[in-house]
């Protein structure tokens, strides 16, 4: 579903120390985020989320003590990344991998993977991109089916395809990242990527022999138990997106689904491991 | 050498749920940096917040990159939460919605001591109880200072 959301631009005078208040009112209410202004704050809220009536519950815009007033506007979802997209560096991984744009001169590499990211994770920038390639390149996927958790852009997905993997399904919960991921398997000619969107509750009586996700930690162990049953025993399970510190926790919650960790690369403190089920 | 500042972008996010819409990416997007990046780090960082509303000051380089640094919930937030309230009162000289007492005030002051820019804990503790006694919540007993 498409995210359109509503910017309400407050003035407030005076500004302290109530525009601390507006917005730990607002963020009650329901509103997202703030950016701070010279003149008090502009607040965010999806529109499936507002509703007419909100703005009573915050009491203190009755407050006779501050002046508030206030303007609305509705903000399309545009591709706010264009800018840093315009000139991006590609990557290269293992001297075999290379992540680029349509605008890159087309590299000398085995596994050439064009990617038009927008606002989806997963350029091979970020160190955790990186490391769940470099997994990827080192393993082997040749007929196996793949799920393809938090897929961004969907370059796992894409790589996995290149190596032989099939058939593969790739979800995310963003619609950008899910209309991405349809733009760029299309790009590098996938055939075997099928894309959703949604959560884990998709998964839902789904069989796969891999699995890989570079989510976050909460959202790993939240779903951890849902992964596991939909892996097949002697199943390979792929998990990035946390720092060092955070592998204790995930590896103890993997233990729990007969997941045992066999290996993981750090990189900046962040770590990409890879787990077993065993049966 | 210093990097050269292009901007300082002060938001407040919610711990866990940074994202490119506004206003993330429109004021990361028109500096030219890679949205997608600074998401995952927030998010990776205040992973223990999930969810708290969080102040978080993000500085912009001229050669496009960045850092930022996260600070502690707002007074106004921690006030709330100590007093287990939603909301503060639209008459705070009048009608008082709840009660909090020093001690709870001198945690939220502790707390809060570097971004209230309070040279004393004294003098945090004052600011954090005017901020509670403009949302109508009472700070109960004699000041301890």
């Amino acid at each position: 579903m498409e995210d359109i959301y509503l910017e309400f631009e407050f003035n407030v005078s005076p500004s302290e120390p109530w525009t601390d208040i507006l917005i730990a009112e607002l963020g009650e209410a329901g509103f997202e985020s703030f950016a701070e202004t010279e003149t008090g704050v502009t607040a965010y809220i999806q529109k499936r989320a507002w509703k007419e009536d909100l703005l009573e519950a915050v009491d203190v815009l009755k407050s006779d003590l501050v002046t508030i007033s206030y303007t609305q506007q509705e903000i399309k979802q545009v591709n706010w990344n264009e800018e840093w997209e315009k000139n991006f560096e590609p990557i290269l991984v293992d001297g075999i991998c290379s992540v680029r744009a349509p605008f890159h001169e087309k590299p000398d590499v085995t596994f050439d993977i064009v990617i038009e990211p927008k606002m989806s994770f997963g350029t091979g920038h970020h160190e955790t991109t990186h490391m769940m390639i470099q997994h990827l390149l080192k393993n082997e996927w040749a007929g196996k089916k793949v799920l393809d958790m938090g897929c961004g852009t969907a370059v796992l997905a894409i790589l996995a395809e290149m190596k032989g993997a099939q058939p593969i399904d790739a979800i995310d919960i963003d619609n950008w990242c899910y209309l991405n991921s349809i733009e760029n398997a299309a790009r590098n000619n996938c055939k075997h990527i099928s894309v959703y969107e949604g959560d884990a509750s998709l998964l839902e009586r789904k069989s796969y022999d891999t699995i890989i996700a570079n989510i976050n930690r909460n959202i790993l162990l939240n779903d951890m138990a849902t992964y596991a049953a939909c892996l097949e025993a002697g199943g390979e399970l792929y998990l990035s997106g946390f720092y060092t510190e955070d592998l204790e926790s995930i590896e103890k919650e993997c233990n729990k689904h007969k997941l045992l960790h066999v290996e993981h690369i750090i990189r900046n403190n962040w770590v990409a491991a890879k787990f077993f089920k065993n049966d | 050498m210093a990097k050269e500042i292009s901007k300082v972008v002060k938001l407040q996010v919610r711990g866990g749920a940074a994202n490119p819409s506004p206003p993330v990416g429109p004021a990361l997007g028109a500096a030219g940096v890679n949205i997608m990046e600074f998401c995952k780090q927030f998010n990776a960082r205040t992973q223990d917040k999930q969810g708290k509303v969080l102040p978080v000051a993000i500085t912009v380089y001229k050669d496009k990159s960045f850092d930022f640094v996260v600070k502690t919930p707002p007074a106004a937030v921690q006030v709330m939460e100590a007093a287990k309230i939603k909301k503060g009162s639209g008459e705070p000289h009048i009608r008082k919605v709840a009660t909090i007492s020093w001690d709870q005030i001198k945690t939220i002051a502790e707390d809060k001591m570097q971004d209230l820019n309070a040279f004393t804990i004294e003098s945090a503790m004052k600011m954090v109880a005017g901020t509670a006694r403009s949302m109508g919540v009472k700070v109960k007993g004699n000041a301890p200072f």
